[in-house]
């Protein structure tokens, strides 16, 4: 089974606690992640996701405020060694989209729902198909086995 | 089967592509969706999405018209769910309008079909493992039928 880093982003979009708000609008339009994390040194400690963004500026918000008055503080973030599985039972339970992945209080990579469930997804789609290969030999098998015992029953040393 | 009409959003936020980015984002906020539909003479001509606000703010410009994207597909409620996968993962279109009767009757977008593929993986394992439950008993019977044993007592 795979693992989250295996299927997290690398390059993770991160602002300083200081930064202003405009540069955080720039870093989501020019990279499409969706959101940044931000980080004290290495370690992340809030998420400004696009929606939380444009709610601030809407509610008036300059644009030289500091990211930390707009961003999420209780960020649920994962390992990089868990399995999908357990990720996807995070997920469920946590009902958030994207999750930072920390590895020794240090920021390596970003996580989403969506990379996840579509991992996941692919794996079920490949273990279907050999689980329908090992249904047809199966099949092969049980006719082979009634074919035989059809025509070699008489020559069996099988009681009478 | 997985159908359109389960998975789309039903009410589709709507804006002019001549307002301005300012009430756009305000409609995003209060309706808390991540995509407009840009309508005009009641067929959408193109969407908006969070991103395209965000670059529209930072680089001021005024309208909808300026920050809207073309990149999206009319799909009908009997689209297929593996076409809108293979759009979204080849083409990269994240969203589409359902129309029907040249109605805006919904919105399929990414979420969604995540959401969908999400259910349907846990639903195809369940699926799968009676499946395979049913086909190991019937082979373990027609063993045992055709077996010397099982000829004695089904004679």
């Amino acid at each position: 089974m795979a693992r989250v880093r295996d299927v997290m982003l690398d390059d993770v979009p991160t602002l300083g606690k200081e930064a202003k708000i405009g540069e955080a609008a720039r870093l989501l339009a020019g990279r499409g992640t969706g959101c940044i994390i931000v980080a004290e040194g290495k370690k992340p400690v809030g998420i400004v996701t696009e929606l939380d963004l444009i709610r601030n500026i809407v509610k008036g918000k300059s644009l030289k405020s500091p990211v930390s008055g707009i961003m999420t503080s209780s960020v649920v973030s994962m390992s990089p060694s868990m399995k999908l599985d357990e990720a996807l039972k995070t997920i469920d339970i946590k009902k958030f989209r994207r999750y930072p992945v920390v590895d020794n209080g240090e920021l390596v990579g970003l996580a989403t729902k969506r990379d996840i469930v579509n991992a996941i997804s692919d794996n079920v789609r490949f273990h279907r198909n050999i689980q329908n290969a090992v249904l047809v030999i199966f099949v092969l098998f049980e006719f082979f086995v009634f074919v035989l015992f059809r025509y070699l029953y008489k020559y069996l040393p099988l009681g009478s | 089967m997985m159908n359109v009409r389960n998975i789309m959003t039903k009410d589709v936020v709507t804006v002019a592509q001549a307002s301005g980015l300012k009430e756009a984002a305000m409609l995003m906020a209060s309706k808390s969706v991540s995509s407009l539909v840009v309508m005009e003479k009641n067929r959408p001509i193109a969407v908006v999405s969070e991103t395209d606000i965000i670059k529209g703010i930072s680089s001021s410009k005024p309208r909808v018209k300026d920050v809207m994207s073309r990149e999206f597909m009319i799909i009908s409620p009997l689209t297929r769910f593996s076409e809108i996968i293979s759009s979204l993962r080849e083409k990269k279109i994240k969203r589409f309008p359902v129309v029907e009767n040249e109605k805006l009757v919904g919105l399929i977008t990414e979420t969604d079909v995540i959401e969908a593929t999400r259910d349907f993986t846990r639903f195809h394992q369940i699926v799968q493992e009676v499946i395979l439950a049913i086909f190991g008993l019937a082979t373990a019977f027609f063993l045992f039928y055709f077996s010397p044993i099982g000829a004695s007592m089904f004679g």
